[in-house]
């Protein structure tokens, strides 16, 4: 395994919590990461950005044009940040319907794939809009290409919750759920 | 040995645990803060007896920690790079006295910069003052040079920086906690000792320790080029160019190259200064070209001693830019065009152009930071701006708050503590040049014990007039909820002896007017603020002082209000956009078609102070909408 991922938002999504789930959870696995976070002013509702290397090296931000995936919280944030991504990348994003349409026709000349959830509304759905980033762990674990088991994914948001142990896990099941019957169709 | 994520300001305090430090010492400030909770959180782990804390401000912070060092203890501060700053008085002496026990200055710097008010480079501080500087290049690097730092530390008896940059401290590495560093020796006999020449020194005295500091720098840069924190990688990747490169853009300028498809000898400098002048000289004598990347200015560089073909930041327009954060994206350029330039065969840029392009010319909505919902800072600015207008100078400072300029709120912040001192120059000035408008500052609690007390004593005594906010939202929000002199609970949650009371310690400055208010209920405050601006212009009348106060919610966790009030915004509201750029409240958002705004319900926190904000009522508590039935 040899991963680079792009985790963004804004400020007050979770968007650090999540990126440690998906660290944690790689050096469950055995694997090294070096992540950069974003702390401080930007955390007041800005732009936020996460890069996380698994079995990467130690530079810890990622270069335009090579990231494998992007989790994206925001889907104004996603295409701001698009241009990280490599050639036949993966965009997961917390949306109604995508990204928009001005970028189509790139993405496809680059092989770019988008898989979309309204992980906010599926959130406020369950009862409560702040773990919208953990719905979206659920539905990226569901996809093949990361290679991350569920199981592990669920202890690490077992271990990490410090509180409302039960609704994250929730969260993390109902983004799997809706994962995999997107990703099996 | 299973290994965990850490984060590099914990894996520098895990340096600073495993290596029997006693004294840790440190103000909050990005990229820093997490520094010290580390060390509380590892200490009380391996069960060490190691004093910590809070400091007032860093040059306390500092002085703390010396004292323990001269004991011969161990000890760390920890600040942010314009912390060292505020620190420079006792760094550039205890350069001179040099210390007993290990004495480790962690002052991280922001290339970029992302969260401070300048681009400063401590490792040209370390040079000025001269004590060595350890650069890391990555969590796990920082923590193994803590323990050299304080080997080197106790060797010279200097103090030593350790310099990390943001890129370092928000960085997560695996890293393997436990280990054979958790071995403890127990608290050392020590105990301080009179010695009137070093301790006290006077100028003559004062010459020699410059002649014996000079000394110990010139064997520490010899120790320097012998040392393992200095290599040479790629070494047989033979060509006309050579890289040295120190802290994260070693790591970037190996990710570049192999981007480029290339390989070139990279020497990495882990002690930038003093600069092993052997090892560099003959690694440049190689090179027909050398390029120096390092953040954020020009240490390495200014240290060399023929620089006829060297790159860097010092060349005017030339290949390094001269500031800004050396990503992976610069680093990548300048090395692409240099390579190509030097005739090696390099691959292109990875990112897509087209691209790039298209998302540039993109009307992308710009989310700049923003007070949180329910802020009561909003409210007090707000506030403000309805009692003076724009026709006031509105001072401000360094915090959370300094989000008040998005408001008008804010015209000028310098430094820790200058709202004070620049309304009391504005007051001077304006009265010379007969601009009579209303002086307002604002200032938060931790800025204030920081750095606000002796300006306020100042204006007191010299016959200032303005009038100046204390936003006392009980703790150090932006940096992470620090506790401050005014609180009951010190740094390691325990109780506090005795907390400071904000209001008393104005009085006892002398000030007149003192009042508080809570900025929640605006037509009160509106009062207070006419009644404070009044004082600041009576004749016998000086600086006013008004503190609002009222917890942070994000670090208060207790309902906002008793009885919660909930808002609807009514059919009427014709999107006139007042309270989105008057309040800028992140639950308020204009639609799209700019026809109208509405609550986004998942960030409101029913505060219901943006009732005030909509002049034209169209902004109402949800319990007095009509529905249609």
């Amino acid at each position: 395994m040899d991963i680079k991922l792009i985790i963004t938002g804004n400020g007050g999504q979770g968007i650090v919590f999540l990126t440690r789930l998906f660290a944690q959870t790689a050096v469950a696995l055995g694997h090294s990461v070096m992540v950069s976070e974003t702390h401080g002013m930007s955390q007041r509702g800005g732009s936020v950005i996460s890069y996380l290397k698994i079995n990467g090296d130690e530079a810890p931000l990622i270069q335009r044009g090579t990231a494998d995936f992007m989790i994206a919280l925001d889907s104004n944030e996603a295409v701001r940040n698009l241009g990280l991504l490599r050639r036949e990348g993966i965009v997961f994003v917390n949306a109604d319907n995508g990204l928009l349409p001005e970028v189509e026709p790139h993405l496809e000349r680059l092989n770019i794939k988008v898989m979309n959830l309204p992980a906010s509304s599926l959130a406020f759905e369950i009862g409560s809009s702040s773990i919208a980033n953990i719905i979206m762990a659920g539905f990226v674990v569901a996809h093949p290409a990361l290679g991350i088991p569920m199981e592990k994914m669920t202890a690490t948001v077992e271990k990490a919750s410090t509180r409302n142990s039960e609704l994250n896990l929730k969260a993390l099941e109902t983004g799997y759920q809706a994962g995999m019957k997107i990703f099996s169709a | 040995m299973i290994s965990q994520t850490v984060l590099g300001n914990e894996a520098i305090a895990i340096g600073i645990i495993e290596n029997g430090c006693r004294v840790v010492t440190a103000y909050p400030g990005t990229p820093s803060s997490e520094i010290l909770a580390g060390v509380i959180k590892h200490k009380k782990r391996l069960e060490r007896d190691v004093y910590t804390e809070w400091s007032i401000n860093e040059k306390v912070a500092f002085e703390i920690a010396l004292a323990a060092s001269w004991t011969g203890l161990r000890a760390a501060v920890a600040m942010k790079q314009v912390g060292l700053n505020v620190a420079s008085d006792p760094l550039f002496s205890a350069a001179y006295t040099g210390v007993r026990g290990g004495f480790v200055i962690i002052c991280a710097d922001d290339p970029g910069p992302h969260s401070s008010q300048t681009e400063q480079d401590s490792r040209l501080m370390a040079l000025v003052a001269k004590v060595p500087v350890f650069d890391p290049s990555t969590p796990a690097e920082a923590r193994e040079m803590v323990k050299d730092a304080f080997t080197l530390s106790e060797l010279y008896k200097i103090p030593v920086i350790l310099r990390p940059t943001t890129r370092l401290c928000h960085a997560v590495q695996s890293l393997i906690i436990d280990g054979d560093h958790s071995s403890d020796d127990g608290i050392p006999s020590v105990k301080f000792q009179r010695d009137p020449p070093r301790w006290t020194a006077t100028p003559k005295f004062r010459n020699l320790l410059h002649i014996e500091l000079n000394k110990k720098l010139i064997d520490i840069a010899d120790e320097f080029s012998d040392s393992s924190l200095n290599y040479i990688v790629e070494a047989d990747g033979a060509g006309k160019v050579g890289i040295i490169a120190s802290g994260v853009a070693f790591h970037t300028t190996q990710q570049a190259l192999h981007e480029l498809g290339v390989r070139v000898p990279i020497l990495k400098i882990g002690t930038p200064f003093p600069l092993p002048q052997k090892l560099v000289n003959s690694f440049c004598a190689q090179f027909e070209t050398l390029i120096v990347l390092e953040e954020p200015d020009a240490c390495i560089e200014m240290q060399i001693q023929d620089r006829n073909h060297v790159k860097g930041r010092l060349e005017l327009h030339g290949s390094v830019p001269g500031a800004g954060e050396l990503t992976p994206e610069v680093v990548f350029s300048i090395l692409s065009k240099t390579l190509s330039e030097a005739g090696y065969k390099v691959n292109p840029s990875p990112e897509d152009v087209e691209l790039a392009t298209l998302i540039k010319g993109l009307p992308l909505p710009v989310k700049p930071p923003r007070l949180c919902p329910g802020c009561s800072h909003r409210s007090a600015f707000f506030a403000m701006k309805r009692t003076f207008g724009s026709n006031a100078i509105y001072p401000g400072d360094i915090g959370c708050y300094t989000l008040g300029t998005n408001l008008r709120a804010v015209d000028t912040f310098v430094d820790m503590g200058a709202s004070i001192t620049m309304a009391n120059g504005f007051f001077q000035a304006n009265r010379l040049v007969k601009d009579e408008r209303p002086v307002v500052a604002t200032i938060g609690d931790s800025t204030f014990l920081h750095s606000g007390v002796a300006p306020l004593i100042n204006a007191v005594h010299t016959g200032a007039r303005f009038v100046l906010l204390i936003l006392d939202n009980h703790t150090t929000a932006m940096t992470g909820f620090q506790p401050t002199a005014a609180n009951d609970y010190l740094a390691d949650r325990t109780e506090a002896p005795r907390k400071v009371s904000i209001p008393d310690l104005v009085r006892a400055c002398g000030v007149e007017y003192v009042n508080i208010a809570d900025p929640y209920d605006q037509e009160d405050f509106i009062r207070i603020l006419k009644e404070a601006q009044a004082h600041a212009q009576s004749p016998d009348g000086g600086v006013a002082v008004l503190i609002a106060e009222r917890p942070c919610t994000l670090y208060d966790q207790s309902p906002i209000l008793e009885y919660p009030i909930p808002v609807v915004i009514t059919e009427e509201c014709d999107g006139c956009r007042y309270c989105t750029e008057a309040f800028e409240c992140p639950a308020l958002v204009l639609r799209p078609d700019k026809s109208r705004v509405d609550v986004n319900y998942s960030v409101c926190v029913d505060c219901g102070q943006c009732i005030d904000a909509c002049h034209k009522g169209f902004i109402v508590p949800k319990l007095l909408e009509i529905s249609p039935s």
